[in-house]
């Protein structure tokens, strides 16, 4: 499979808003569109948790091309913590109770649009990863706190 | 800290990838960033899913190599 490519975030961003998607770009994905330089292989999603998003989720999958059997979209709508897809044009992990946030509703509001795709604001991205405790986000961890300095410095969000 | 002395004390040779970032358009900053890498077991199915997200940390301490940097530290 190729590299995760902006036409793709589009088309993710477009099926997303068309079927009422309530999500977010959360982890390293959501950190490069807020401009942070550094490699990652595929889109995290952070999504609001519910039978209605659910459904709504599974129909914008399937309009993007991802293979979804019955159980597996009935997982969705009934909602897991964590599901990780690669069986579409793209890999993508869909997130629904990330490490360090609390809930969807607080994540949303404190958001950064960036080119109409809804991001997590830094502190969030910073705080799951703190919250996760996995060794590659400890490495990791200083330089993004410093792109939030500097983002801060630069957007005043 | 105010963030003028935060950023203040951002290393030289970060702050210049963040500001050569900065100059890029989306679109370039998303072609540099995205790569596809083999990670072994990880991308070896197609579909996983998770109950909660202690089941996703034990699933990946017992089942992935240490060195991908998944396990807890």
């Amino acid at each position: 499979m190729a590299a995760f490519e902006y036409r793709q975030a589009l088309e993710i961003r477009d099926a997303f808003r068309r079927q009422g998607v309530r999500y977010l770009f959360i982890g390293k994905s959501g950190a490069i569109l807020l401009g942070y330089p550094d490699t990652t292989q595929d889109a995290d999603l952070y999504l609001a948790k519910g039978p209605a998003n659910g459904e709504a989720i599974v129909a914008a999958l399937r309009e993007l091309g991802f293979s979804l059997t019955g159980e597996q979209a009935a997982e969705i709508v009934r909602g897991k913590d964590f599901v990780q897809l690669k069986n579409g044009p793209f890999d993508l992990d869909l997130v629904f109770a990330p490490d360090g946030i609390e809930h969807f509703e607080d994540a949303y509001k404190r958001r950064v649009e960036v080119d109409g795709f809804p991001v997590c604001h830094i502190d969030d991205i910073i705080a799951s990863k703190q919250a996760s405790g996995r060794a590659k986000d400890r490495e990791s961890l200083p330089r993004l706190k410093a792109f939030r300095d500097y983002w801060m410095l630069h957007n005043r969000q | 800290m105010s963030p003028e002395r935060a950023a203040a004390n951002i290393p030289q040779d970060w702050l210049a990838e963040f500001e050569a970032a900065a100059r890029r358009p989306l679109a370039l900053r998303m072609k540099y960033s995205f790569i596809r890498t083999y990670k072994p077991v990880l991308d070896d199915a197609s579909y996983r899913s998770f109950d909660t997200m202690e089941d996703y940390r034990r699933w990946c301490r017992e089942n992935l190599p240490s060195w991908l940097g998944y396990g807890r530290v």
